[in-house]
C-alpha cells in the first residue's frame, strides 16, 4: 500500500502546485479555453509516465505532472488531461497486447 | 508491513482519497447545475485551512463534550479503517462504527448550545432510520454466505461472484446509505441549509478540521465496504473505479433533487428499505438466492 501512499500524495502535491500557479498566470474574470500546447504535453507526459512506467518513483513523477496540469484553475487544463488520459490508455492497452503476444 | 505502519498508511490513503472522492462529488453536482464548480482538490485544501485557523469557543458550549466530541469521531473512523481495509475483520465492528458516528453526530450539535446544533441533534435521531436498512442489509450478507468476516465474505465472492448480483436488493439499502452521508443528500436532514451547518454549525478551526478530516475518511470507508462486500474480490484499480463511479453517481442524485423535509426523508428511507427488506425475502425463500 505505500507505493499507492506515494502517488496519491504526489498527485495531491501536483494539483495543489497546479492550481497556484494557474491562478499566478490566469487572474482575468474570464476562461481563455484554447489548448495549451505547453501543458498538453506535460499532461500527456505525466500521464504515460504514472500509467506505464511501472516504477514506483516514475509513477510518482507522472502523478505530479498529471496532477499539476488536472488541478488547474476550474476551466483550465480539461482538454489537456483528456488528451493525456486518453493517450495514456492507448498506450497501457498496446503495451498490453505486445506483452500477451 | 508492520500493523502500525500499515493503519497509518491506510488512514492517509482513506483521508486523501476521501478528500478527493468528496471533492469530485463537488465538481459533479456544479457541472450538473452547469456551474464551473471548485477544484477537485479544494475539499482537501478546505479541510487542511481549518487546521491553521483560530478555534473559538462559544459561551454556550459544554466545553470537555464539545472538544471531545470531535476526537472520538475521527477515532471512530480510524477504527473503522482499521477494522476494513487494513484487518478486513466482521461487518458488525462497521456497524457499530457506523451507530457510534450517528451517537457522535447527536452529541456534536447538543454540546454546541447553538439552536441550530440542537435542531439538528434531534433530526440525527429520526436520521438513524437509516441504520435499520444497514442492518437487514448486513443480515442479508450473514444469510447467504454464513459469516460476517469481509475477509471470508471476499473469500465467498471470488467463488460464487459479487453478491450483488444474488441480493442486488441489499446492495440497494446500503447505497441508499451512501447517498444519505453524501454531501448536499435528499436525505441529509442533520445537515439541512436551514440549520446552517446542523451539528458542525458552532464548530471552529482545528475541531472543524477534525470533523472534515472524519468526514472524508467515513466516505473513502462506505464506499470500500460497499465495493468488497458487494463487488469483491476488486484491486486498487478496481476500487479506484468503483469508487469514482459511485461518487459520479451519488453528484449526479444529490445534483437534481432537493432535500426532503425530515418526514419525508424517513418515511422513503423506511419505504425503500421495507421493499428491499420483503424483495430480498421472497428472493431467498423461493430459491432465486441459492
Amino acid at each position: 500500500m505505500l507505493d499507492y501512499m506515494i502517488y496519491i500524495i504526489a498527485f495531491v502535491v501536483g494539483s495543489i502546485a497546479g492550481l497556484v500557479y494557474s491562478y499566478k498566470q490566469h487572474g482575468e474574470p474570464f476562461v481563455d479555453t484554447s489548448l495549451n500546447a505547453v501543458a498538453a504535453v506535460v499532461a500527456v507526459v505525466g500521464w504515460v509516465l504514472a500509467f506505464n512506467s511501472g516504477n514506483v518513483i516514475l509513477s510518482a513523477i507522472g502523478f505530479v505532472l498529471g496532477g499539476f496540469i488536472m488541478g488547474e484553475r476550474p476551466g483550465y487544463g480539461r482538454k489537456e488531461t483528456a488528451m493525456g488520459l486518453i493517450i495514456a490508455i492507448i498506450v497501457y492497452l498496446i503495451l498490453k497486447c505486445y506483452s500477451m503476444m | 508491513m508492520n500493523l502500525m505502519a500499515e493503519i497509518l498508511i491506510q488512514v492517509v490513503i482513506a483521508f486523501l482519497a476521501g478528500s478527493l472522492l468528496l471533492g469530485l462529488h463537488r465538481k459533479v453536482m456544479a457541472r450538473v447545475q452547469k456551474r464551473p464548480g471548485p477544484p477537485i482538490i479544494q475539499h482537501l485544501i478546505h479541510s487542511l485551512k481549518f487546521f491553521f485557523k483560530e478555534t473559538a469557543f462559544p459561551k454556550t458550549v459544554s466545553k470537555v463534550f464539545y472538544i471531545g466530541i470531535t476526537f472520538i469521531l475521527a477515532l471512530i473512523w480510524i477504527v473503522g479503517v482499521i477494522a476494513g481495509p487494513v484487518a478486513h475483520d466482521s461487518l458488525l465492528i462497521l456497524f457499530g462504527v457506523y451507530a457510534v458516528y450517528k451517537i457522535v453526530e447527536h452529541n456534536s450539535g447538543s454540546s454546541s448550545g447553538s439552536p441550530y446544533g440542537k435542531l439538528s441533534c434531534v433530526r440525527a435521531v429520526l436520521s438513524a432510520a437509516t441504520e435499520l436498512p444497514l442492518f437487514a442489509a448486513i443480515v442479508f450478507v450473514y444469510l447467504v454466505t454464513g459469516t460476517m468476516d469481509i475477509g471470508e465474505i471476499i473469500a465467498y465472492q471470488s467463488v460464487h461472484g459479487p453478491l450483488f448480483f444474488s441480493i442486488p436488493l441489499a446492495a440497494v439499502m446500503f447505497f441508499m446509505l451512501i447517498i444519505t452521508k453524501s454531501p448536499y443528500s435528499p436525505f441529509a436532514i442533520t445537515k439541512d441549509k436551514v440549520l446552517i451547518s446542523g451539528f458542525e454549525t458552532e464548530h471552529f478551526g482545528l475541531l472543524r478540521g477534525f470533523m472534515h478530516f472524519s468526514e472524508s475518511i467515513a466516505w473513502y470507508v462506505m464506499l470500500w465496504v460497499f465495493l468488497t462486500i458487494f463487488f469483491g474480490p476488486l484491486n486498487a484499480v478496481g476500487y479506484l473505479i468503483g469508487m469514482i463511479v459511485i461518487t459520479f453517481i451519488t453528484g449526479f442524485i444529490n445534483a437534481t433533487t432537493p432535500i426532503f423535509s425530515p418526514n419525508h426523508s424517513v418515511m422513503t428511507q423506511i419505504t425503500i428499505g421495507a421493499i428491499c427488506f420483503f424483495g430480498t425475502v421472497v428472493m431467498i425463500f423461493s430459491g432465486v438466492v441459492a
